[in-house]
């Protein structure tokens, strides 16, 4: 008995593939593998967006955007600092701790680089909007 | 598991009959839908720091029961070297009798061993605390499941011979700070790394990615991302806890609750380990009309082993319904839940789900705010417009 359905499914299946196939395809027409090639990854994303991490935004312009381009550039993009809304007392904590860190920044500039990030990404700055990204590593 | 054991028994019978019945099931396989796909139009991430990586995965494509590799959040604290396989090792070493120095192939050919579970970044809602909190403004995204393969710690440090004197496994990665930062290495409790932790090289069955720790990680189940070292190049197994700031100030949070935007004193805190229990709402209408069902998807998890239910209220607390568990479910991995919902009245209806885990911890309304703001997980909610 189960022979005979195994039988029965080893004609069925083959039937029931060709039947699910897209109008105007059929075994016959495939073109032939050609050996060595590698299989193609199919495209199963939007190829409009940026691979992660090309998309690098400038620091908005004013005075201290030399300072901060300095001082937090070396190690993270500008994202990590633009996606901040921090007080007056949390970026001079920020400021301390990344100087601290090895941050380049003069003690003559620090107050002016605080101002800058006080001013453009304080509580009361627009929202952060992330960059929308192909998956990792497409 | 079924499967293989199914497939095990048909090769007693009769080894012919046995692979006509595999080549029908692989044929059937690709014949048919795929289900726990991620649709391509949702197959995107949320590039929250450009250099060092940090991205999200949106709440829609976190809707499978297994996160697919290339929608899994990335979270690096600076510019990783990544690591040549051909020229890499793990040392295990410390208070042991024999240390080891593995290579890839030698890691292979020791017993495999694997866990379907969640890892998540213990900062995942760190931009929904109020008062804002620095850091990486990571908002849900910053989770995923996935099956993690490798060696059982245990297995490592059964065969280096764990000495007595031993407590903790200080845990390097290959990943170097730059000037003066310091550096990320941790150390985890040996209870708990030998009870389910895993050095993987695999993740849903491939390779680690670099960007996911390549060659090998850490895997933690139920604990956050914060101990899943990835580069991992060394295990020390030592009496004391590592030191250093990874360990002593960041991933800290605070032993008992206290006002927003209070700062707790060093000794008030303890370290991040087990995951809070969490649900989230990842696919959700934003319009419907009076009469008609919708549904509601999402995810659920907990550093408990499992998730025991998940429900949903349309009056913000009062009153609950609950939500359907999806089927699959492993120790410390995510639970997929769906929930249909008939608007009565026309208006907006703010709806939101609340889990409860196998230990009985049930989500609160708020989260506890921390000066890190690690372990959001107050509850989630959606506003749905509902039209007569």
């Amino acid at each position: 008995m189960r022979r005979r359905t195994l039988i029965a499914a080893f004609f069925a299946i083959p039937v029931a593939l060709f039947l699910c196939l897209p109008a105007g395809t059929s075994a016959a027409a495939k073109k032939p593998k050609k050996p060595g090639r590698a299989k193609p990854v199919p495209v199963n994303f939007d190829t409009r967006l940026p691979v992660l991490g090309t998309r690098l935004a400038e620091f908005p312009p004013g005075d201290g955007k030399a300072i901060a381009d300095g001082a937090c550039l070396a190690c993270h993009s500008t994202d990590m600092v633009r996606q901040q809304r921090l007080t007056e007392k949390q970026w001079t904590a920020n400021v301390t701790k990344m100087v601290g860190w090895g941050a380049e920044v003069p003690e003559t500039k620090r107050e002016a680089l605080i101002a800058y990030l006080v001013k453009n990404f304080g509580p009361d700055n627009d929202r952060f909007e992330p960059v929308v990204t192909r998956p990792v590593g497409r | 598991m079924s499967d293989s054991r199914n497939a095990e028994s048909s090769l007693a019978l009769n080894r012919r009959d046995f692979l006509l019945l595999a080549g029908a099931a692989t044929l059937l396989s690709a014949a048919g839908p795929s289900p726990g796909t991620v649709p391509a139009s949702r197959r995107r991430m949320l590039q929250v720091n450009g250099y060092a990586t940090d991205a999200e995965t949106p709440l829609d494509a976190l809707t499978t029961y297994i996160t697919p590799n290339d929608l899994f959040f990335v979270r690096h604290h600076w510019n990783p070297t990544y690591q040549d396989v051909r020229r890499w090792a793990l040392s295990v070493d410390g208070e042991v009798e024999r240390p080891l120095h593995l290579t890839l192939a030698d890691l292979k050919q020791l017993p495999r061993a694997s866990a379907t579970c969640v890892l998540q970044c213990a900062g995942n809602g760190r931009a929904l605390h109020k008062p804002i909190v620095p850091g990486v403004q990571w908002k849900y995204g910053a989770v995923g499941n996935a099956r993690w393969t490798g060696v059982r710690v245990k297995e490592l440090l059964d065969r280096a011979g764990l000495k007595g004197t031993a407590r903790h496994l200080h845990t390097f990665g290959a990943d170097k700070p730059p000037v003066k930062t310091p550096p990320f290495h941790r150390s985890i409790e040996l209870e708990k790394i030998l009870a389910d932790g895993i050095v993987a090289y695999e993740m849903n069955g491939e390779p680690l990615m670099p960007l996911h720790g390549a060659p090998a990680r850490l895997v933690v189940p139920g604990w956050a991302g914060d101990h899943w070292m990835k580069w991992l190049e060394r295990l020390s197994a030592q009496p004391e806890p590592q030191k250093g700031f990874y360990m002593e100030t960041a991933y800290k949070y605070p032993k008992q609750p206290g006002e927003p935007g209070a700062t707790f004193k060093p000794e008030e805190m303890t370290p991040v380990t087990d995951l809070f229990v969490k649900s989230n709402i990842a696919e959700a209408p934003s319009h419907a009309r009076v009469g008609s069902s919708v549904t509601l998807r999402g995810f659920a998890f907990s550093g408990a082993p499992d998730v025991a239910k998940v429900e949903v209220s349309d009056d913000g607390g009062g009153n609950w319904r609950s939500a359907e568990l999806g089927a699959e479910h492993d120790p410390y991995a995510w639970r997929l839940w769906s929930f249909r919902y008939e608007p009565k009245v026309a208006g907006e209806v703010t709806l939101v789900a609340r889990a409860t885990d196998s230990r009985g911890g049930v989500q609160p309304k708020d989260a506890v705010w921390n000066q890190s703001g690690y372990l959001y997980n107050g509850w989630h909610s959606a506003k749905l417009e509902v039209t007569a």
